[in-house]
């Protein structure tokens, strides 16, 4: 039976069964899940369940800020790779690069900037220990990767470096623990991770990131880990920070000089250096005009800003419809100052690399770029000069034309080079036969202009794709340069101006006006260029002015921004221009206008013009409005007038808003056989009513959907209105070319740009080092200003000591570090600021500085000392701007004291308190008291002793009394302020700022001044003698019974109680006997019951003493035990020490 | 520290004042009408430095010795209770324009009270500035506790007039997106006579609204009475309009006693001069785009756009100087194809009250 098959189940596939099946699981499929399964069983339960999904909903939102970064396309984020010598910084950096950019670097120094993903791009940055860089990298890095040696666990610079970004505003943070390889046991590796991962969190936030690499593997780590911790990485979000979203920043990954080498020369290097700086502008829209810092150099204004190709563009469109980033998209690495493809910028020089040995010839091993580079320029057989002469270059490989030199471009050409090119100079400097150093010269000189203008260049010749086919005149083409990259759109513009001057578009377009201003703007521009020393705007300006002017006739529509801002006609002349057009227009009002301007150019005769805001309007203006006809023309303005104005009046323009249909169609048909004007009002009509009806549509559907989705709530309403914003930002500037849209809005983030940068201290330059960040901080126009600024200040649990008033600080505010001397306070009852001493202990307390302004509500960070060497903690102390303001009111108590010399009833004369009877006056009416709390004022200065006064009291003051006067006497900060130049120092390590007083006399070695009168004296206070009162006899006999002197003499001779004698009764007698035999017995009954006990008490002790020999016994032995164990222990770990080798650390 | 800005000629001298102030550059302006026969500052533009000098804490004013030059070191503006008496050469408006740019920035609130002549043909009027000035600081943000109290009018040559401007502070201006100029929907007007027969008000009146009432029906113009020490030193009357339009847009106008001219004909002049400026359109009338446009510079990092009617030279310098100070210029296009009109559109400077207190 059990071996027959059972028949398999058919389940029906048709009839009452089936269809009941089918429905049943469609049913479910529809609804997701039964509800009723999921309901709460409760009331009580329903409510928590409720709320508690409510409160998740709150905390899920973030006050919404706006991000001022465009999201189209944003600047790489900075990825700084933090962490304590020797913890694996310059592996993972190598990993990183590796696993991005497919390339190995063997030094890699700078920022280095790689494509991540298609629509991020990275710049990794390695933070060096020193303390500076770390609170420079603090500012700027959008994700920190925290490295920890798992081995050793948290040092001391880790926490300072999260005490940094603390208060600079917190960015993302990744910890990533390495040299997990060395635990050996699994237990204790287990262990390890869990504590770490334990502090951590409480050191960021419960649940941060925490990464585990595992060995090193070829000098990198292992792959896997790498790739999965670039994948966090790439899918990382970031909040914007609210310092670095009102502020423009960039972080410097390329650093030249271009102050002229003679002038180097002849100050012998000491010279202000004229330098700039490339990078991505990060942050807000970088505006010229506005000052920048550089942490560690100081303030420094911007020449000019230039923006630069991207040199490590995201991938464009075609890429854009991959899934992945392509291969080749992957290879892009922009890093400057480090080794890419075996070739290093140096501030003076270029290196190559070259692996194995190398021969010249040697064609069957395949050449890096940069041996390529200078075999070509070994090959170059003839000078520049001769090559221009012949004018056989190229630009590029694929040029299509020749360049061409004139005489003018050519001198332009060597400023150039003297410009940009250290290199070059360097080169010749050495000691290579002339003609070859004469063509590197040349070589290189073209290939850093290449470098400046070419944006597509990065710095290797594989990746150029700019194969521009350049235009005739060589000047154009310098424009072309400069412009092209930066709209792409202005190819065709250029196209259309060589044409004539004019854009002229064909019958295939609709018949616009074509506006002509564009062409004045090119025009412009052009002339503006070929010369960039004297300010655009200034040269050339009558000119200019004509042929905007005649222009603007012609087109007869004016560019206001061009008049304003690049010509320097008077505001009069401005307006008299757009007149006379107007009256060109209305005939009626040209006799009105003219009279109008009469006034005016009278007054520019040198009458009197009076600043006034009320214009007047002249006598002939208004009497135009006498006329009915004219008040009749302007009733479509008001709301009771028809919506379409009066035919032909030129002035209306939001009259269109509702023209009819068949209107804008007979229009339209108008606009067919008619010039162009017509045209466009009729477009702006039909295109407003499209809006409208669109609006009509949307707010139709909003009703009719659902009339309460409509109503957002304060949080999205806030969201909506900031994207809107951020749209109509988009917008606004989207047409116009982009030099007008810098001169506007600035430079936006992401943007590449060169920013040239004046009067920059040579010592920048001359002591360089890479691995140092550049940071160029924008400041706003208040933080160029200084002030005193108060701060809510609290001293670090962790410093050791506590801060003193008046010892200089060293604080991280805004983008400076500057030393300076703090004034702490305490506001005291609200009524004064009142002086500390020092620091209180786990409490805030004011202090006020003076030094550059930053913004209230700005967090900083103090440290007393930021050199290495510093044993322990060394943020000293952490707060947040409070106030700024140009004077300080701080006080310290001071208590002037003198001694009554005469005294009456209430009234006492007090000297000894002042010197003069001048400072009397000005003390007249003041409180004063005594010691022991008598009242008083001081009433009048007297004449003879200097200083001496009247003071009258509640009471009568003694003669020994001090009295004192509490008065407040105000401090002022002192005007310190020293900026930390680190990056100027060649050991940038160890910057110095003031020392305090004890510091320089150990240092050199002087004793304190001991001043006599403020030693510590015994206090003697001898023994007050007062003598007897005595009252005269006759005065005695006089006064009154009650005054009289109680005294009486002491009896002498003995009492009657003391000299009678007692006799017993014998009842008495016998009492008394009875009562001692009874005490006799008592004291005997004590005695003995006493005796027994002490021979108790011996008993036991003797009991005890046993009892804890035996204890001790034990216990001894315990101790040597445990003891043995921790010797082979400590003994065990000082040899793993000695073996590891590694550098002293500070324990935390 | 901040670069010296260099300035000549006594013109535009109140902007450039404020906006040194509010960026913190230092200014020197210099050829003070030193061609003039009467060289130097006159008496109100002294007066002017001096209140300046008062709202603000650490202004370092440094005058030439022939007056034809000064030198100007702005510190912080402090705000707070502040009283000063205007000379008799110049209205009230005069000194509270530069103020009421000046007092939204500063660190407590302002609150200022100026003495002299309310009305002159020169400046705003106390009337204008309180009801039109004010509405138009209202469109930035500047709302809770910014009033104008006329305590006693003034009418030129003697004066004898009062206001306290009461100023709320704001940690940044909102920005500023008005394009839409509406129509016309409401028109109000304050006509007050001092120290002369009360009828005058109602026969300006009468006569302004011989030329209004064809429009709107909305129309209410108050007669405005102040009596005995309230009404100054001097006889004087004047009629001042407003024409409001459905999106708020203002526009003004205002005309004062002038010797031998009947009240009529001031009513008259004044609702000409109103009809004229409504004709010009625009969202902000020509008196106030130097404020809209300040106002729109210290904004947050945004695009502010706004409509108005072609610039004054007043304006057209006070571009410049905006971008010499804050290095901030205007996109200035056509509204619209063949309006006159335009469309003033910038980038905000993110400009923030440094000087207020937190907590």
């Amino acid at each position: 039976m059990d071996d027959r098959p059972h028949k398999a189940h058919r389940p029906a596939q048709s009839g009452a069964k089936a269809e009941k099946k089918d429905k049943g699981k469609g049913k479910e499929k529809q609804k997701g899940f039964n509800e009723k399964a999921f309901a709460p069983k409760s009331g009580r339960r329903a409510d928590r369940q409720g709320r508690r999904k409510v409160e998740q909903d709150q905390t899920r939102l973030h006050v919404p800020l706006v991000n001022r970064t465009p999201d189209d396309e944003p600047p790489p984020v900075i990825v700084a790779i933090v962490g304590p010598p020797g913890v694996g910084k310059t592996t993972l950096l190598k990993s990183l690069v590796r696993r991005y950019a497919k390339q190995t670097l063997n030094d890699a120094k700078g920022p280095i900037t790689v494509v991540s993903g298609k629509k991020r791009r990275l710049t990794f940055i390695e933070c060096n220990n020193d303390l500076n860089s770390m609170i420079d990298i603090g500012k700027i890095a959008d994700l920190v990767l925290l490295m920890i040696d798992g081995s050793f666990g948290f040092e001391m610079e880790t926490f300072e470096f999260l005490n940094i970004l603390q208060s600079h505003g917190f960015p993302k943070v990744i910890g990533i623990l390495t040299h997990l390889d060395l635990i050996k046991k699994a237990a204790t590796l287990r262990d390890t991770k869990k504590a770490l991962k334990k502090r951590f969190w409480t050191e960021i936030y419960q649940g941060a990131k925490l990464f585990y690499l595992s060995g090193v593997l070829n000098g990198r780590y292992p792959d896997t880990e790498i790739m999965n911790l670039s994948r966090f990485i790439s899918v990382m979000k970031f909040r914007p920070l609210v310092f670095r979203n009102t502020h423009s920043y960039l972080l410097a990954d390329r650093l030249e000089d271009l102050t002229p080498r003679e002038q180097v020369r002849t100050s012998q290097g000491k010279c202000d250096r004229t330098v700039t700086v490339y990078g991505y502008v990060r942050g807000t829209n970088l505006r010229m005009g506005t000052r920048v810092h550089i942490p560690g150099v100081g303030d420094l204004s911007m020449k000019s800003v230039t923006v630069l190709g991207d040199p490590c563009p995201m991938p464009d469109a075609d890429s854009e419809k991959r899934r992945k980033l392509s291969e080749k998209k992957k290879l892009i690495i922009h890093a400057p100052m480090s080794d890419v493809g075996g070739v290093m910028y140096d501030k003076d020089a270029v290196w190559v690399n070259v692996p194995g040995s190398f021969t010249r010839g040697n064609t069957d091993v395949p050449q890096g770029e940069g041996e390529q580079m200078v075999m070509d320029l070994q090959d170059v057989g003839s000078t520049l000069e001769d090559a221009v002469a012949k004018s056989q270059i190229r630009l590029f490989g694929s040029s299509s034309k020749n360049l061409t030199v004139d005489t003018n471009m050519d001198d332009e050409e060597d400023d150039d080079e003297d410009d940009l090119d250290l290199d070059s100079q360097e080169g010749s400097d050495h000691e290579d036969s002339g003609i070859e150093s004469d063509s590197q010269e040349g070589e290189d000189g073209e290939d850093d202009e290449d470098r400046a203008q070419d944006p597509r260049s990065t710095g290797r010749s594989s990746h150029r794709s700019g194969a521009r086919t350049l235009p005739s005149s060589s000047k154009k083409q310098r424009t072309d340069i400069e412009y092209a990259e930066s709209d792409s759109d202005l190819g065709d513009e250029d196209e259309d101006r060589d044409v004539g001057g004019r854009r002229v578009r064909f019958g295939e377009d609709e018949d616009h006006d074509i506006p002509s201003d564009e062409d004045v703007e090119d025009d412009e521009e052009e002339e503006g260029d070929d010369d960039e020393a004297v300010p655009r705007w200034k040269r050339n300006l009558a000119d200019r002015a004509q042929t905007s002017l005649a222009s603007s006739r012609k087109s007869r529509r004016k560019d206001w921004t061009k008049l304003i801002y690049a010509t320097d006609l008077t505001p009069e002349e401005i307006l008299r221009d757009t007149d006379r057009e107007a009256s060109d227009a209305k005939d009626a009002m040209d006799m009105d206008e003219e009279d109008f301007f009469q006034i005016k150019s009278r007054a520019d005769n040198g009458e009197e013009v009076l600043d006034r805001s009320k214009e007047v309007w002249s006598a002939e203006e208004l009497k135009k409005w006498e006329d009915e006809e004219m008040l009749e023309s302007i009733r479509h303005l008001f709301i009771t007038g028809e919506d379409n104005p009066g035919g032909g009046d030129g002035d209306d323009g939001e009259g269109g808003a509702s023209g009819d249909e068949e209107e804008g169609g007979d229009s339209e048909a108008d606009a067919a056989d008619d010039d162009a004007s017509p045209a466009d009002p009729e477009a702006a009509r039909a295109a407003a009513l499209a809006a409208k009806k669109e609006a009509l549509k949307r707010k139709f559907d909003e009703q009719y959907d659902d009339p309460e989705a409509s109503k957002l709530d304060f949080y999205e309403e806030k969201k909506d209105e900031m994207a809107r914003q951020l749209a109509l930002n988009r917008a606004e500037f989207e047409g116009i070319d982009a030099e007008a849209r810098a001169l506007v809005e600035g430079y936006r983030p992401g943007q590449y740009v060169r920013i040239e940068l004046a009067d920059v201290p040579c010592e920048l330059i001359a002591n360089f080092d890479p691995t140092y960040p550049i940071v160029v901080g924008g400041l706003l126009p208040a933080e160029e200003r200084f002030g005193f600024v108060q701060v809510r200040i609290k001293r670090h649990r962790w410093y050791a000591r506590t801060l003193k008033n008046n010892d200089p600080l060293i604080l991280s505010l805004g983008w400076r570090r500057f030393q300076t001397v703090p004034i702490y306070s305490l506001d005291d009852h609200s009524i004064r600021m009142r002086m500390l001493k020092y620091t209180p202990e786990h409490m805030h307390c004011y202090a006020t500085f003076y030094g550059p302004v930053a913004l209230p509500n700005t967090g900083f960070c103090a440290f007393n000392s930021l050199s290495g060497e510093t044993p322990g903690f060394r943020v000293s102390a952490t707060g947040v701007v409070l106030n700024i303001d140009r004077s300080v009111k701080i006080v310290k108590k001071i208590k002037l004291t003198g001694v009554p010399y005469k005294i009456f009833k209430n009234t006492a004369f007090i000297k000894d308190m002042f010197n003069s009877a001048l400072e009397v006056v000005k003390f007249e009416g003041a409180n004063i008291r005594t010691v022991s709390g008598i009242r008083g004022q001081i009433k009048k200065a007297l004449p003879k002793p200097d200083g001496a006064f009247r003071a009258t009291f509640e009471d009568k003051v003694l003669k020994s009394d001090i009295i004192f006067l509490r008065a407040w006497y105000s401090v002022q900060p002192r005007k310190f302020y020293n900026p930390v130049t680190s990056l100027l120092l060649s050991d940038k390590a160890n910057w110095t700022g003031m020392r305090l007083t004890g510091q320089v006399r150990r240092e050199e070695g002087l004793k304190t001044p001991l001043n006599v009168n403020s030693t510590y004296k015994r206090i003697e206070r001898p023994a007050r003698r007062f003598n007897p009162l005595v009252v005269p006899k006759k005065l005695q006999a006089s006064l009154p019974y009650a005054s009289k002197p109680k005294l009486m003499v002491p009896q002498r001779a003995p009492t009657y109680l003391q000299k009678r004698a007692v006799v017993l009764e014998p009842e008495e007698k016998k009492a008394v006997a009875l009562l001692q035999q009874i005490r006799a017995l008592r004291k005997d009954q004590v005695a003995r019951r006493k005796e027994k006990k002490d021979e108790k008490r011996a008993e036991r002790q003797k009991k005890l003493a046993k009892e804890e020999a035996i204890r001790s016994e034990k216990d001894k032995e315990k101790r040597k035990e445990y003891m043995r164990v921790a010797g082979q222990k400590s003994k065990r770990a000082a040899e793993i020490e000695e073996g590891g080798g590694r550098g002293k650390r500070r324990k935390t | 520290m901040s670069s010296l800005l260099h300035f000549s000629g006594h013109q535009h001298f109140r902007h450039r004042l404020v906006l040194s102030i509010l960026s913190g550059r230092h200014v020197r302006v210099d050829k003070i009408r030193s061609d003039d026969k009467n060289p130097g500052l006159r008496d109100f533009e002294i007066s002017l430095l001096r209140l300046l000098e008062k709202v603000t804490n650490g202004t370092v004013i440094e005058i030439s010795v022939t007056g034809t030059a000064i030198l100007l070191k702005p510190g912080i503006i402090s705000g707070g209770a502040v009283t000063h008496d205007c000379p008799l050469s110049r209205s009230i408006g005069y000194f509270l324009e530069p103020v009421a740019m000046l007092a939204p920035f500063a660190k407590t609130p302002m609150q200022l009270t100026l003495r002299g002549i309310t009305t002159d043909e020169n400046d705003l009027s106390v009337d204008l500035f309180r009801t039109v000035t004010l509405s138009h600081l209202q469109l930035f943000g500047i709302s809770d506790g910014l009033e104008l109290r006329i305590k006693k009018r003034g009418a030129p040559p003697e004066g004898g007039g009062e206001a306290q401007f009461l100023c709320p502070i704001v940690k940044q201006v909102k920005t500023l997106n008005f394009v839409e100029p509406g129509k016309v929907k409401r028109i109000r007007g304050v006509a007050h006579a001092v120290r002369v027969n009360p009828q005058f008000s109602n026969r300006m009146i009468e006569s302004s609204r011989s030329i209004l009432n064809r429009y709107i029906p909305d129309i209410y113009l108050y007669s405005d009475v102040y009596k005995g020490d309230e009404s100054g030193k001097s006889p004087g009357y004047a009629l001042s309009l407003l024409a409001e339009t459905t999106t708020s847009a203002i526009y003004c106008s205002e005309a004062i006693s002038k010797a031998g001219v009947a009240p009529e004909d001031i009513g008259l002049e004044a609702a000409r001069g109103l009809m004229a400026e409504v004709n010009l359109g625009g969202c902000v009338d020509r008196k106030h785009q130097i404020l809209v446009l300040l106002m729109m510079v210290l904004g947050s990092e945004d695009v502010g756009r706004c409509r108005m009617s072609e610039p004054t030279p007043r304006t057209i310098q006070f571009l410049r100087d905006i971008k010499q100070f804050f290095g901030t210029s205007f996109k200035i296009v056509p509204a619209e194809h063949g309006s006159t009109q335009l469309l003033y559109s910038c980038y905000g400077t993110g400009y923030v009250n440094a000087n207020r207190t937190l907590a």
